[in-house]
């Protein structure tokens, strides 16, 4: 199994922030610059998440907060408010991870997705009780919908070529001593 | 070992970080600009370093969409030449307006306003996100672009100037749903809001009068507000299948590539209306409070 050496762990918190950077840049491309366009589904949260129940130590909290706040400023979103949302998410998926190692793909499917689901809705809850402009609920329904739907495929894609995998319980006892 | 992501310091480092993130979000409410302007610097530091990157990437994209298209070239060569022979006939028109519109304006010895100039710029990137419609250019602070001023392709409008960094500077676009554009419909002259809903074409609001207008009228800026220069072309007329009228857009916006600023210095307002009026009435009165 995997040696979680510090070298380790720097090398894959510094490929996560490679990974979301690389999203940022595709979203960033001006390919699609007429409206009515493809919806993508938030890749960044779905990576986060997926990460976050298969190694945490990856991906610290500071270094979650980081990458959201950076995507919210680059997207044009309000700042700071899905990040602080998605950030929660990741944190309360964390604390749940080792109940959801040991449960099976089933149970993580459907936590993770009644947390993208919830803090969609908390999202435009928020920006419609401070007043912000709300994008249309149609296309922001949609996302939510296919953000869920991609999370298997990115779980495979962090599963297979990422090697980004869930601690066996012999990796686990094996770091039990790491605070 | 959940301890390791719930212990007290972990704890402490999530709330700390919740916090500055909510604290950001409500400073962002309460004081837009600022924040807004961080970030278009924040956009300015990073994504014209990504240019070296972008280009290519998009470049090959666009060259494998090309590849699609010339599959289906004999159909659109024919569509081609059928397109051709209409704008044979119609360039044929326009040659005979444009001769006859050069001679009126000699006539008047018109000039054309000759602050109105542009400056054309490179779109780096789009908004990212299906919420929000809006291109990133190349030029800003540096080039003297100022915030509001008008921005088209070839064409047609394309939108307006909203953040400015040393480098970059945000288009809105009109298809937006934050812009507004007062405009008037051609010829019927009813002066509209042309409010962009995130769809590929705007729908028109505030039309007096319907009846008056047609799929097919130009809508063009009316300069009232004064953020745009009056008279630029925004696009045609269509009605959609829900009966509203809505605007297609003359600017080309599936290929947004090079797009010019036009500079704008705003419009002088007509303050001394009462000699414009009768100034005859007002020499004489000024001549009266002489004596």
């Amino acid at each position: 199994m995997i040696n979680l050496t510090p070298s380790r762990l720097w090398i894959m918190r510094a490929t996560f922030t490679f990974l979301i950077v690389t999203i940022l840049f595709f979203h960033l491309l001006p390919l699609q610059t007429a409206a009515d366009g493809l919806i993508w589904p938030d890749l960044i949260l779905t990576f986060a998440l997926a990460w976050s129940v298969r190694r945490p130590e990856y991906v610290p909290a500071t270094l979650l907060a980081a990458t959201f706040l950076l995507a919210d400023l680059l997207l044009q979103r309000p700042p700071g408010l899905w990040a602080m949302l998605a950030l929660i998410a990741c944190e309360q998926i964390k604390v749940q991870s080792r109940s959801l190692r040991d449960a099976g793909l089933g149970t993580e499917l459907a936590s993770i997705a009644a947390w993208i689901v919830g803090i969609g809705l908390g999202y435009r809850l928020v920006l419609a009780l401070l007043l912000v402009e709300l994008p249309s609920i149609g296309p922001a329904l949609i996302q939510i919908a296919v953000t869920v739907l991609a999370y298997p495929l990115v779980i495979a894609t962090t599963h297979g070529l990422m090697r980004v995998r869930k601690g066996t319980a012999s990796d686990i006892d094996g770091k039990g001593g790491r605070s | 070992m959940n301890t390791d992501y719930t212990g007290p310091l972990r704890r402490l480092i999530l709330v700390v970080l919740v916090l500055m993130l909510t604290g950001v979000f409500l400073i962002w409410r309460i004081d837009s600009p600022r924040v807004e302007r961080f970030r278009a610097q924040v956009t300015d530091s990073i994504v014209p370093n990504l240019d070296w990157a972008m280009a290519p990437v998009t470049g090959t994209v666009n060259l494998i969409r090309d590849f699609q298209s010339y599959r289906r070239i004999a159909k659109q060569n024919s569509e081609l030449r059928r397109e051709l022979r209409q704008m044979q006939a119609w360039k044929e028109a326009a040659l005979q307006l444009e001769q006859e519109n050069a001679r009126l304006l000699d006539l008047n010895k018109v000039r054309h306003d000759p602050r109105l100039t542009f400056i054309t710029g490179v779109v780096l990137a789009d908004s990212g996100s299906p919420f929000r419609q809006s291109v990133l250019l190349n030029v800003g602070a540096r080039d003297g672009i100022v915030e509001g001023w008008a921005t088209m392709d070839g064409i047609g409008l394309v939108g307006r100037i909203s953040g400015v960094a040393r480098n970059t500077s945000r288009v809105i676009l009109t298809t937006d749903a934050s812009s507004h554009i007062p405009a008037v419909v051609q010829p019927s002259g009813q002066r509209v809001i042309v409010a962009g809903d995130n769809s590929a074409a705007p729908p028109i609001d505030f039309l007096e009068n319907p009846d008056l207008v047609r799929p097919g009228d130009r809508v063009v800026t009316s300069g009232d507000g004064g953020v745009f220069p009056a008279d630029l072309l925004i696009g045609q007329v269509a009605a959609d299948p829900g009966g509203r009228l809505r605007v297609r857009l003359a600017a080309d916006y599936e290929r947004l590539e090079f797009l010019r600023v036009l500079r704008h210095y705003g419009i002088e307002p007509v303050s001394d209306t009462n000699d414009v009026l009768r100034p005859a009435a007002a020499a004489m009165l000024s001549e009266g409070k002489d004596e």
